[in-house]
């Protein structure tokens, strides 16, 4: 068969509504508040997808102001991402680092967030400068925060300063109030805490869905690769829910502010709060994708059962499953951690959409897990199922393929505020180390990091929580981590900074791109690094062989992370756009980009602006905002093609294992496609002959795609490139741009 | 569980005898609108003349799909919706597999058969009936 | 001797779309298949038989995170 097929029967009997609950100590930690500012504002709602205004709140000095949204800031940057680039911009010098008391966190969820008729359509886009990174990172994360904010009056909160206290930050959108109030007894945790402040700011019970709240926790502070949580309050289960903006450290950003939480109280939420200027044609693509997804979802992807998670198995099947460090491909023990599992494991009678209105529904949760280490030991917790991000990261790519332990670690890194993409890419670079000396126990402190020791990879993580041991050194990120191994002369440097999976400070999220060139430059010539939400090439170049020559890889490398950019300047979630398809998509041209669903979405933009553009101006106005980021890149110091470059691992294989685990497909390379005699070669030249061509090949790549994207061979947009978009208008933008020319 | 049913061997299906009033009683006195199209329930004439009736069955797979429990059965074991929570998300219509929900463009809300007997009565053929029958079994959707 | 997405593959009589799956190991449920460049529809994997010498895309919809 294809594909597992659900079975209800085999789902496990598990009480979702049953928990450990953290209120007892609520009203002492209320009690311990003061408000050291509270001012009025006048809630409003949205027009045609915009309130106009954005929010701007400076934590260090308590000024508390709004900014209007210019007409300007509409046309050019749309909202979400690029109302956050903006706002930053404005912020930031280029010698600003993310420490600096002028970055700012912005968030902002975009025109369309907020509609409730459509799948996918309630995402915030928060941006800030990396620790990570030091450039911009932007991050696209679901819970009802940015929806609830925009129905409160504000298309952006912009936050700026740092406080000498823990603060709560309190966005009062029913009553019309902004209080920043000092929180010094609260709980660090976001599990613990989201629970906690949910019951603190709603009024009553039938309150708390209009809440959300923004927060961390312990390993945030000690690390540099914090995430933010964003809640909401789950009906059915009776308890709070959390979706990660993960990647890049803005949650170690907004703990070096002091910032606690972030609470907004929304407006009780109706279908027509975003005053949509056409609600017939939104409605009516609602209900067609809706109908889509009934019809279509269970013979699919079956994201409904599974999430994300339904890949798990097919990554191995194609020898994509990153292993022990994307080493390998695939593991005998993967059945252990696949979506056959984890539909058994997550509760299925209930309605996991991290906004209304998403019939997609893949924000599934794993009830009743028991917490067997750490602070929370003998705790009963709800997790997200895993994503196949977390199952990939934590799971195949550390050799742990134990689901309950899968699972705390996926707890963990969410309650403590840490990124699973990034944690599970650091790990497993941390256990590579460790198998091959570069590490071992006195180094670290004592932890076995062997592949598949949870136990160890636990203790790693709560040492990262409480900001001891080798916990301090690990939550550096690989980057640093490859620095400090190389300082110490701990192993070859060579083979350090070929293993470490980061580019441009950032770790690679969890896919394996050393058999297609097309991903290699879909993960490393990416604005923020690589993360695999601006393409996602594998099947159409290794698979497929749809683009065969460096033109049309250069071609997808072009059309996709724009087409993806639009969905963070709207408040969409991916998802919904190809993890189902319409039941004739294959008899449309250009089948591979889902004609149809991009459709509802030129149909969804124009229908809630007004505004009336098709599918190439979509792509025009994603262009903007793409290349103003690459331009503030290179403004803080990187973006140009010395930093494009991906570590080896990422291109071909670094170690004698790797190669003679595809022996065959790469001694056929030699012969084929570099003209050579692989038999009358020894390993070690077949290995460089690899690394040579292979790099070679990533050169050629990066050439065909500037040059598509309008850009000079260094990677810097060419100033007619700016006319055409209409970035010239910005003297600072063109200033960037001139000194690299 | 309170069932609308119908027999559509005595119903008319609009031909001659009769002037749709199960939809019209439907569409007026249930949701006070003037139009029979906006009833919650439909009945269709065939190209072969015979009748199809469009019911809800008050199965129960749109109170599953319900982000905001809006939709819930009351003490008859009717589905109905409280308009007060619902956020107009319309996946109840789009999972609903018989399409009955009905959207009226003055409201956001959409709406459904309550199973009130109004049509029954208002049948000048007796076709239609209400029945009491065990409920459904909740379905993973 | 066919080619399934530009690959040989050895060619037997009766050979269906859906052996080429399981014997390429494309599990994936997104597809997009033709024979000849005739789409073949999911339902009729079973029951379509492929030509000797034919040319088979197995197109994979895009996936991924
Ligand atoms: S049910 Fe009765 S009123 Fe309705 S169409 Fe049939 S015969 Fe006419
Ligand atoms: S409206 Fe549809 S889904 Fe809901 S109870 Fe009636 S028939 Fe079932
Ligand atoms: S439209 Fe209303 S009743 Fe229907 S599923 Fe959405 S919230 Fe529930
Ligand atoms: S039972 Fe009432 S609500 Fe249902 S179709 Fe008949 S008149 Fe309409």
């Amino acid at each position: 068969m294809s594909q597992f097929v659900f079975d209800p029967t085999k789902v496990m009997d598990i009480d979702f509504t049953q928990r450990t609950q953290y209120l007892e100590g609520l009203e002492a930690i209320k009690a311990a508040h003061k408000v050291l500012k509270e001012i009025a504002f006048t809630p409003s709602l949205p027009d045609k997808g915009y309130t106009n205004r954005t929010l701007y709140v400076n934590v260090g000095t308590l000024e508390v102001k709004e900014k209007p949204v210019t007409q300007q800031m509409k046309d050019v940057f749309i909202g979400g991402r690029g109302f956050g680039l903006w706002h930053l911009w404005n912020a930031v010098k280029p010698t600003t680092r993310w420490n600096d008391p002028e970055n700012e966190i912005i968030i902002s969820p975009g025109p369309v967030a907020g509609i409730t008729q459509y799948a996918g359509t309630g995402k915030s886009l928060v941006v800030s400068l990396s620790p990570q990174t030091d450039i911009p990172i932007d991050s696209n994360v679901g819970g009802y925060f940015g929806p609830l904010l925009k129905f409160s009056g504000f298309d952006a909160l912009e936050i700026q300063g740092k406080s000498d206290r823990d603060l709560i930050v309190f966005i009062d959108g029913q009553k019309g109030i902004i209080r920043i109030e000092e929180a010094p007894e609260e709980p660090v945790d976001s599990h613990v805490l989201a629970e906690v402040l949910t019951h603190m700011y709603a009024e009553n019970e039938a309150d708390r869905v209009n809440i959300s709240v923004v927060c961390t926790g312990a390993a945030a502070e000690h690390s540099l690769i914090g995430m933010l949580n964003f809640s909401w309050w789950d009906l059915r289960r009776g308890c709070i829910r959390l979706k990660q903006a993960g990647r890049g450290g803005i949650g170690t950003v907004f703990r070096n502010k002091r910032i606690r939480a972030l609470v907004c109280r929304g407006p009780q939420v109706k279908g027509d709060l975003n005053h949509v200027a056409d609600y017939e044609t939104i409605a009516k693509t609602g209900v067609k994708y809706h109908k889509e997804i009934r019809e279509n979802d269970p013979h699919q992807c079956m994201m409904r059962r599974n999430g994300t998670a339904h890949i798990v198995e097919i990554m191995d099947a194609y020898d994509l499953l990153p292993t022990h460090n994307f080493q390998y491909g695939s593991h005998p023990d993967t059945h252990k951690i696949d979506s056959q599992y984890w539909q058994s494991r997550c509760t299925q009678q209930t309605v996991d959409g991290c906004w209304y209105g998403c019939s997609m529904a893949c924000a599934k949760g794993a009830d009743g897990l028991e917490v067997k280490t750490g602070p929370y030991k003998g705790h009963t917790v709800t997790v997200d199922g895993p994503e196949y991000e977390n199952a990939a990261g934590l799971g195949s790519n550390c050799g742990v393929f134990d689901p309950d332990y899968l699972l705390e670690l996926n707890f963990y890194c969410d309650t403590y505020g840490i990124c699973t993409i990034t944690y599970g890419t650091l790990t497993a670079f941390v256990m590579e180390c460790y198998q091959r000396g570069i590490l071992n126990k006195e180094r670290t402190g004592g932890l076995e990091m062997n592949w598949g020791n949870a136990e160890a990879d636990l203790e790693m993580m709560h040492q990262m929580a409480r900001g001891e041991g080798f916990g301090l050194i690990a939550g550096q990120g690989v980057k640093k981590m490859k620095e400090h191994f190389i300082k110490h002369g701990w192993g070859d440097p060579q083979l350090i900074n070929d293993i470490g999976m980061e580019n441009k400070g950032l770790e690679y999220s969890q896919y394996m791109s050393k058999e297609s060139l097309a991903q290699q430059g879909g993960y490393a010539l990416t604005n923020k690094g690589p993360q695999h939400d601006e393409a996602w090439l594998i099947f159409m170049d290794m698979v497929n062989k749809q683009i065969p020559t460096f033109e049309d890889k250069a071609e997808a490398l072009y059309y996709f992370p724009l087409f993806r950019t639009w969905f963070g300047l709207n408040g969409f979630c991916k998802l919904p756009w190809n993890d189902v398809v319409p039941s004739d998509n294959a008899k449309q041209p250009e089948a591979h980009k889902i004609p149809e669903h991009v459709q509802n979405y030129v149909d969804i933009f124009s229908a809630t602006t007004g505004i009336k553009i098709d599918k190439d101006e979509l792509i025009v106005q994603s262009a903007r905002v793409y290349n103003f980021q690459r331009i503030f890149n290179i403004r803080m110091g990187k973006g140009l093609r010395k930093d494009d470059h991906a570590p080896f691992r990422a291109l071909g294989p670094v170690t004698t294992e790797e190669y003679l685990s595809r022996q065959e497909r790469y001694d056929k390379q030699i012969a084929d496609e570099m003209g050579l005699d692989p038999t009358a070669m020894s390993l070690e030249e077949k290995m460089a002959a690899h690394r040579k061509w292979r790099q070679g090949r990533y050169e050629q790549l990066t050439d065909a795609v500037y040059k598509r994207r309008g850009w000079t061979p260094n990677g810097v947009p060419t100033l007619e490139r700016l006319k055409e978009l209409g970035l010239d208008v910005f003297p600072e933008v063109v200033d960037v741009v001139k000194l690299h020319l | 569980m309170r069932q609308l049913r119908i027999d559509l061997s005595k119903c008319d299906a609009g031909r001659a005898t009769c002037q749709h009033e199960c939809e019209s009683s439907c569409a007026e006195k249930v949701f006070k609108l003037n139009d029979p199209a906006m009833a919650a329930l439909h009945i269709r004439e065939l190209a072969d003349g015979s009748g199809q009736a469009v019911l809800c069955d008050q199965c129960g797979d749109c109170v599953v799909v319900c982000p905001t429990e809006a939709l819930s059965r009351n003490k008859l074991g009717v589905v109905v919706i409280d308009k007060k929570v619902c956020v107009g998300c319309y996946m109840c219509m789009g999972f609903c597999e018989k399409e009955i929900f009905e959207r009226n463009p003055q409201w956001t809300e959409p709406y459904k058969c309550i199973s009130c007997g109004i049509c029954v009565k208002a049948c000048p053929h007796a076709a239609l009936e209400m029945v009491d029958v065990p409920q459904p079994p909740y379905r993973i959707l | 001797m066919i080619h399934v997405n530009g690959d040989a593959m050895e060619w037997k009589e009766g050979l269906t779309v859906r052996e080429v799956l399981v014997r390429r190991n494309f599990r994936f449920p997104l597809l997009i298949i033709t024979v000849d460049g005739e789409l073949v529809q999911p339902k009729a994997y079973e029951t379509t038989t492929i030509p000797d010498a034919a040319d088979v895309q197995v197109v994979h919809m895009m996936s991924g995170g």
